[in-house]
């Protein structure tokens, strides 16, 4: 299965939110969708969620419109929210029932759920009764209860615990092991690291860098060398402004051109004592900052 | 069509399963029972205590009543006045005192006595009292009686004997009353249950849909809602929920009490404004039936899209105050015309048009005056187009409305995002 978001623009009066966002998901995979707080991600999942039509653009599934009526999508939203005052199985139930399954699937499914995640005996108390923790978990019920074909989920690890972090990853796996398209929104950049093949960072309504993260970090890598040394003092010196000193210890410098970057190598360990050189590749987190500093 | 019926059982399990909603329902139902069995239980509880009581009830009877005196220079009008009053004021213990307008002012001060008439002719006197009461009928007994005395006493100067004249002052005159229409000494107190009850379930009830809405948006479990069921079907589930729940419970009111009546009704025999109160026929019934239901959605679209457009429950007094205030001018202007006893007024007639006045204004012209039925048709279809462009109207705000957080936007606003979806 393979999920296409092709050129979606969407305004909000004069304000232009979305200016042509494309992207594409495998089933199996997971795409993290990346960008600043008011970058165009809600707006983006909202329209793949049908909750309102894009000005122009497509949603394919498998090159094909997505039928709303035939397609099972799960989501959990940043904003978690669900009723504070109602017994945690009445309200799960009912959103399976919403999701379109039958009330004794729905019932047989949430309970399962519901053994999975060790909530079982809270099923007949309110949902305000629970810690955040746990409330979570509930939330992340009504994501997957209905085994959706697309999984969307906004910030799925905050506010959870190391504990509920790991059943949390677990589960996520789980689903991209059974061919579920997720789609994973989060500024915890090391998640994304973890679960996502394929990234794409939104700035101002526009894709500004997508593919596949590996291969984005290997083309992001060779304009700089990283360098510890006890003669740190005299390679910052030496490079200048081309040199910055890293929080881990070590001296970032960087490289007009990364073809130099062998002959720079000798140049160092031949000059000075050196315990570590290596190419620089930068993290997913330098990636975005780089990309996202000069928000539109 | 699933998520509307899956919505609707949602909604109107909740309400059955709310132990305010529940409890509220069981209190009212018990509390008639005890208003409905209260003749029987009283006159079981007199029947226990009559031998003790009724002895104890004779001897005070004179004791429990308030005291009014009665004082005149002329000793026989003091005579014949004191005779009449006592006829006349059966609740008051009558004193004739000789020692005029001082005495009269000091008893009533230290309350020894509640009233005092100084009669100075058979047609002029002073009436003595300490507060007078907005229902203080005295001066008005006291007329009827002088009068009589003075036409008695003008009678028997003339040279007619006390008997001649006392017969031509109490001739009697018989009257029968052929009504073509309604009558409103019999209607008024079931149209006044009626329309207070159509009142108070659709101001709670429309009441109960916003706030819902509103708890939804602000607790963000609209997040989940909009992105798993139409709007469309959201809205529509919650306000016919609300409806069949507000006419469950008024079922279950009414159905207890007109049962209760049955069994009782023999206790109630003497009392005719429970007797008209039951008496209620079953046209009427059909006809609450019918603009209850309209009146009820009209009004619960309107509460549920402003509901839709706050997103904290603070804000849901203040944005639904017009809808409500549109909604007691109504029952103002109604309940005025009933008291005036015509509900046939232009501004009845009016509202009995205008939709979302015309579920109490038309019902109340229906129970209370004599409708030509082409008025009623008109009326009803007026509710019915009404209902039906209100809903539309009121799915678009709220498919707007639960996307909006924040301040709540200006109706422009919102009028601009509905055009634009």
């Amino acid at each position: 299965m393979q999920l296409e978001l092709r050129e979606l623009y969407k305004n909000f009066g004069q304000h232009e939110v979305l200016k042509g966002i494309s992207l594409c998901a495998q089933s199996g995979h997971a795409v993290g969708l990346l960008g600043r707080n008011g970058a165009g991600k809600t707006t983006t999942i909202r329209i793949l969620m049908n909750v309102f039509p894009a000005d122009r653009g497509d949603i394919l599934l498998d090159g094909k419109p997505v039928d709303y009526r035939k397609t099972r999508i799960g989501y959990l939203p940043e904003e978690r929210g669900l009723y504070p005052k109602k017994i945690i199985l009445d309200q799960l139930v009912y959103f399976a029932e919403l999701k379109g399954m039958r009330r004794t699937d729905a019932v047989t499914a949430t309970s399962q759920w519901l053994e999975r995640l060790g909530m079982s005996k809270f099923r007949n108390k309110r949902l305000d009764t629970l810690s955040k923790g746990n409330q979570q978990k509930i939330q992340l019920i009504t994501a997957v209860v209905h085994d959706p074909d697309i999984i969307i989920l906004d910030e799925p690890f905050s506010g959870l615990d190391p504990v509920n972090a790991e059943l949390l990853k677990e589960v996520v796996r789980e689903e991209i092991e059974k061919g579920k398209v997720v789609l994973f929104s989060s500024h915890q950049m090391n998640y994304i690291e973890e679960f996502c093949n394929e990234i794409a960072i939104l700035n101002g309504g526009k894709i500004v860098l997508s593919g596949n993260l590996r291969e984005i970090r290997r083309a992001h890598a060779g304009n700089a060398l990283s360098v510890r040394s006890p003669m740190q003092e005299d390679i910052c010196r030496y490079y200048g402004s081309r040199a910055s000193r890293m929080a881990d210890g070590t001296v970032q410098i960087a490289l007009p051109d990364p073809q130099d970057c062998q002959k720079e190598m000798c140049l160092i360990t031949g000059r000075w004592p050196v315990e570590e050189i290596r190419i620089f590749e930068p993290s997913l987190q330098d990636i975005f900052v780089q990309y996202t500093r000069d928000q539109v | 069509m699933n998520q509307f019926r899956t919505i609707f059982h949602f909604e109107i399990r909740n309400y059955f399963k709310n132990k305010l909603f529940v409890g509220t329902t069981i209190g009212i139902m018990i509390f008639l029972a005890i208003v409905m069995f209260f003749p029987r239980i009283k006159s079981s509880l007199n029947t226990t205590d009559n031998g003790k009581s009724a002895q104890t009830a004779t001897d005070n009877g004179n004791e429990d009543r308030k005291t009014m005196l009665i004082a005149s220079d002329d000793p026989s009008l003091a005579r014949s006045a004191e005779a009449a009053f006592t006829q006349a004021f059966p609740d008051y213990q009558l004193q004739v005192t000789d020692k005029g307008e001082n005495e009269i002012r000091r008893q009533i001060k230290d309350g020894t006595a509640e009233a005092g008439f100084l009669l100075h002719s058979d047609t002029d006197y002073t009436y003595f009292v300490k507060n007078i009461s907005l229902y203080d009928s005295n001066t008005a007994t006291a007329d009827a009686v002088l009068r009589t005395i003075a036409q008695t006493n003008a009678l028997t100067d003339s040279g007619l004997s006390p008997a001649q004249a006392g017969s031509i002052i109490s001739v009697t005159v018989t009257h029968n009353v052929e009504k073509t229409g309604k009558d409103q000494t019999k209607n008024f107190f079931y149209t006044y249950i009626m329309i207070f009850a159509l009142y108070m379930v659709i101001l709670l009830y429309g009441q109960m849909v916003s706030t819902s809405v509103a708890t939804e948006k602000s607790s963000r479990a609209m997040e989940l809602l909009i992105t798993s069921a139409d709007p469309v079907s959201m809205m529509f589930g919650k306000v016919l929920a609300a409806c069949l729940a507000g006419l469950i419970q008024l079922s279950c009111i009414f159905g207890t009490a007109f049962l209760l009546f049955q069994i009782t009704r023999g206790d109630w025999e003497e009392n005719t404004v429970m007797m008209s109160v039951f008496d209620m026929p079953l046209y009427l019934l059909l006809y609450m039936l019918l603009f209850f239901i309209l009146g009820f959605l009209i009004y619960a679209f309107l509460y549920g899209a402003v509901g839709s457009t706050v997103s904290r429950l603070e804000d849901i007094n203040t944005a639904i105050m017009p809808i409500t205030f549109l909604f007691v001018i109504a029952f103002i202007v109604v309940v005025t015309a009933m008291s005036r006893g015509n509900v046939d007024t232009t501004p009845v007639i009016v509202c009995s048009f205008i939709p979302f006045t015309s579920p109490m204004a038309m019902f109340t012209r229906i129970a209370m005056s004599t409708v030509p039925i082409y008025q009623i048709m008109i009326s009803v279809a007026i509710l019915v187009v009404s209902v039906a462009g209100v809903g539309v109207l009121a799915a678009r705000i709220y498919r707007v409305g639960v996307l909006l957080y924040g301040n709540a936007p200006k109706p422009r606003e919102i009028l601009r995002m509905i055009r634009k979806h």
